[in-house]
């Protein structure tokens, strides 16, 4: 039985890039502009009660840590409740995981979620990349975001079998749909050869195995369940939700085969939803790099541990395939805007799942898309959500 | 023997990198050159390498470490100019903070006083086991002749008052306020001679014949004296009718090792019974000690493997790691500045490499300082003990991406160590030796340089 107490009612982003023209603040009203121009009955913006803001890193000019009073302002909306949530690359989905909260608690009536991030700001050495100086001293010195994941490449690859092929083919297939999305920070082809041919960035990882940096914003509208015919006849509602952690750094691990975090997130996740992976049509997971999506459809269970790279190169996750995956071209190709990139996965899912995806559009004959991010110091931390167009429950 | 000054058992470390006379040649519109020098990589300073050298000697003695009363260290090129290198090297190699000893350095003849000093604690009785550690890796002018001479080593003797099969018996210095090779205060690279032929008639050859005529007397078979610029040491040597010189191969390895330099060329020929002299120069000062061997000193037969290897590089990466060749850009700076509370807090664990055993359920977690709770069953109670220093490699990866100071490629491996600990640390060099199930060692390394600090920890070496 789903939890279905909260709907989304509305969603927008802005189109994902290099957007060296527009600010913080500027690419926050877009994402919320968007979203309240989506809701089918009309929206005031000054019905939002409360604002939860995902931000994980912030800007040149010192957002971090302190989205929570710039948002509003921003939005047109000062003095509102804002509160910033910080959560790793699950930041944008741990907002809307908090919101829904807030709506069901009673609390707030109409919450927004936004996700904002402004990454190209800094140049990539003073961005990303100078967290190889960051953390302990000398157990993750030099551990920029591709050590993150690279080594679960090398020993998938070992244990598995998975070759740097199939690592391709998740790009491929990313940058297909991407070039289908407006909204993608990409919007071209690539082949295996371009991705097996481009330079090595952290082993076995190539460059069109990683996403790019990437500005961006998103924003969905939560309501509860007994307003949201107020907003839309198509409604989509918040089916469950998981959260787990895992240990903060690589050598903790007892695998590097699977993440922990995405499988507990998973599990919670369908539990609070009464569904299981094989309910789910379409999928938005977190494909920072060609072996994440890898590992997630692994440990989200749409295919058997190991499987996920043989199941990539036979198109299992294309559009046309079993399991649609990121059909929003991903964060290979849509980009990766860390605390924007949960919300705008959120947005595929209520496109997907009211029909409105265009020439992305994929079946969902069960109703139900997942969307999953995995992140953080050691990928230690996971949240999925998962939504669905069935009538709620009362 | 009446000497009580005994040498249980010697060590020696030479650096990852070795750079050939010609490519220095070529970098300044010169032809020819034959030869190499021994260069350290960027992660490595007379610190790692003299911490090398120890472990190995004190390995080969088959003693605790803990029962070393003290260290006596002699380079030219300690790690901070002022600061804590004695005391990071003590704790790196293990010995007791109850340990004694002493820094010398000042100039290339620091590491005689550093045996003479270890010798005179013996002789005193305020040591009964002193660990002598004489490393060098000094950085030559750019251009300067010396720069092709210039190399980097070090060797460790276990010195005791009992036993130990060779002894340590007449020794003499003599000093002359004579300019030489020199550094000024808060300078990089170490200057040329100003005139070499007054360096040679003036002041090198008539030290040496000095010295080596008083020990000539004492019926010495094999020779470890010093050669500056490849043909000085020969010179001296048919001056004064010396048919062995053992230091002769180990310059021809490695380069002028400084201060590093009279015990390294010797400790090899410890090997066998006989007599050995060692002649050690420089900063106005030279020394000679003999040596009588009894039989094979403990480690004596490794010292030449240990010298050995290394892996050719390009002029332009020598200038880089010796930090002559400075990019224009910005760095980045660590996370943790390194004089902060964290490295108060972690210098026992990082430094002799401690896990925190859970007593409840085995699991050793690493580093004990941020694990209150066990990673396994959420025990609080821990025994600290120091980790496993082999192992073998789970996964890795060699990242090639990263902004200045770090250099690619840079691997990184999570290693499975033979106590159960996990561990994920950087390895040396470029990782093209490592692959799932390499079996390793962990050696210490210098992880950064900032703000007049080295860092050092642990690095992944394929064994």
């Amino acid at each position: 039985m789903s939890w279905n107490r909260v709907a989304v009612v509305g969603g927008g982003l802005i189109k994902f890039g290099e957007l060296f023209e527009q600010s913080y603040e500027q690419m926050a009203a877009g994402a919320f502009a968007a979203a309240v121009d989506s809701v089918d009955e009309g929206f005031e913006p000054t019905q939002v009660e409360a604002a939860f803001v995902a931000t994980q890193r912030g800007t040149l000019w010192g957002q971090e840590g302190i989205g929570g009073n710039t948002i509003p302002t921003a939005i047109g909306l000062p003095g509102i409740a804002c509160t910033r949530i910080e959560n790793a690359c699950p930041s944008g989905s741990d907002a809307f995981r908090v919101g829904a909260m807030a709506v069901a608690s009673g609390v707030y009536d109409v919450v927004l979620v936004i996700g904002v991030e402004k990454m190209r700001d800094k140049s990539a050495e003073e961005g990303l990349l100078a967290r190889a100086a960051a953390g302990h001293p000398i157990f993750t010195r030099g551990e920029t975001a591709p050590v993150l994941f690279a080594p679960f490449a090398t020993r998938h690859m070992y244990e598995y079998g998975t070759t740097r092929e199939m690592l391709a083919s998740v790009a491929v297939k990313n940058h297909h749909n991407g070039a289908l999305d407006p909204y993608a920070h990409f919007q071209n082809e690539i082949t295996i050869e371009n991705v097996l041919d481009s330079p090595e960035v952290c082993s076995p990882l190539h460059l069109l195995d990683c996403c790019p940096q990437t500005d961006g914003a998103a924003a969905v509208l939560l309501v509860s369940a007994e307003h949201a015919a107020r907003y839309t006849k198509n409604p989509v509602w918040v089916a469950g939700f998981g959260v787990a952690t895992d240990h903060p750094y690589l050598h903790e691990k007892s695998t590097f085969t699977a993440m922990q975090a995405t499988e507990s997130a998973a599990a919670r996740a369908y539990a609070m939803a009464g569904v299981g992976p094989t309910d789910i049509d379409c999928a938005e997971v977190h494909d920072c790099f060609t072996i994440t999506e890898i590992l997630d459809i692994e440990d989200l269970g749409f295919v058997e541990k190991g499987k996920g790279g043989p199941a990539s190169l036979a198109g299992e996750t294309s559009l046309t395939g079993r399991i649609p995956i990121n059909t929003s071209g991903g964060l290979l190709a849509k980009g990766h805007p860390i605390g924007a990139t949960g919300v705008a996965q959120i947005v595929e899912c209520w496109w997907q799942l009211r029909g409105e995806a265009g020439e992305r559009q994929v079946a969902t004959p069960n109703g139900y898309a997942l969307q999953h991010n995995v992140g953080g110091r050691g990928s230690g931390v996971s949240v999925v959500n998962i939504l669905t167009n069935n009538r709620p429950n009362s | 023997m009446n000497s009580n000054i005994n040498i249980l058992a010697v060590g020696a470390a030479s650096p990852a990198w070795r750079l050939n006379r010609a490519e220095i040649n070529a970098g300044w519109g010169n032809s020819g050159g034959t030869g190499q020098v021994a260069v350290c990589a960027p992660d490595e300073d007379p610190l790692t390498l003299g911490v090398e050298a120890a472990l190995r000697a004190l390995n080969a003695s088959g003693l605790q470490i803990d029962i070393v009363d003290g260290l006596w260290w002699g380079t030219s090129r300690p790690p901070f100019a002022e600061g804590p290198s004695h005391a990071v090297m003590a704790r790196a190699i293990g010995l007791s903070a109850r340990s004694t000893g002493a820094l010398c350095s000042g100039s290339t003849h620091s590491g005689m006083e550093a045996l003479f000093s270890a010798a005179d604690a013996i002789g005193a009785g305020t040591a009964r086991v002193a660990l002598v550690v004489v490393s060098d890796a000094i950085i030559p002018g750019l251009g300067t002749s010396y720069e092709t001479r210039s190399g980097a080593g070090a060797a460790a003797v276990v010195l005791v008052s009992h036993g130990g099969n060779a002894a340590l018996g007449a020794r003499l210095t003599r000093t002359n306020p004579y300019l030489d090779r020199y550094r000024g205060d808060g300078e990089l690279s170490t200057r040329d001679l100003y005139d070499p032929r007054l360096f040679r008639e003036e002041i090198f050859i008539p030290s040496l014949h000095e010295i080596g005529e008083h020990l000539g007397t004492l019926d010495i078979a094999n020779w470890s004296i010093p050669d500056p610029d490849g043909r000085l040491g020969a010179l001296v040597a048919r001056q004064l009718g010396i048919k062995s010189v053992v230091s002769a191969p180990v310059i021809e390895e490695l380069g002028d090792t400084g201060a590093a330099a009279a015990l390294l060329g010797g400790i090899g020929s410890l090997d066998a019974a006989g007599s050995l002299a060692i002649i050690g120069f420089g900063g106005g000062r030279t020394s000679g000690v003999e040596v009588r061997i009894n039989a094979p000193v403990r480690g004596a037969a490794a010292v030449a493997k240990s010298i050995t290897g290394g892996t050719s590089v390009s002029y332009t990466a020598v200038t880089r790691a010796r930090g002559q060749l400075v990019g224009s850009g910005e760095t980045v700076p660590m996370g943790v500045p390194p004089q902060s509370a964290q490295f108060v807090r972690g210098a026992d664990e990082i430094l002799n490499l401690l896990g925190a055993r859970c007593v409840d359920c085995g699991t050793i977690n690493t580093p004990p300082s941020i694990h209150p709770h066990c990673i396994s069953c959420g025990g609080t109670k821990f025994v600290l003990e120091p980790l496993s220093r082999q192992g073998q490699v789970h996964t890795y990866v060699i990242n090639q991406t990263m902004p200045a100071p770090f250099i690619a490629p840079l691997p990184i491996a999570v290693v499975d160590l033979d106590d159960g600990a996990r561990v994920m640390l950087q390895g040396v060099g470029d990782g093209s030796d490592l692959k799932i199930g390499t079996k390793v060692e962990l050696v210490l390394r210098r992880y950064a340089y900032e703000r007049g600090v080295p860092v050092y920890g642990y690095k992944v070496k394929a064994i």
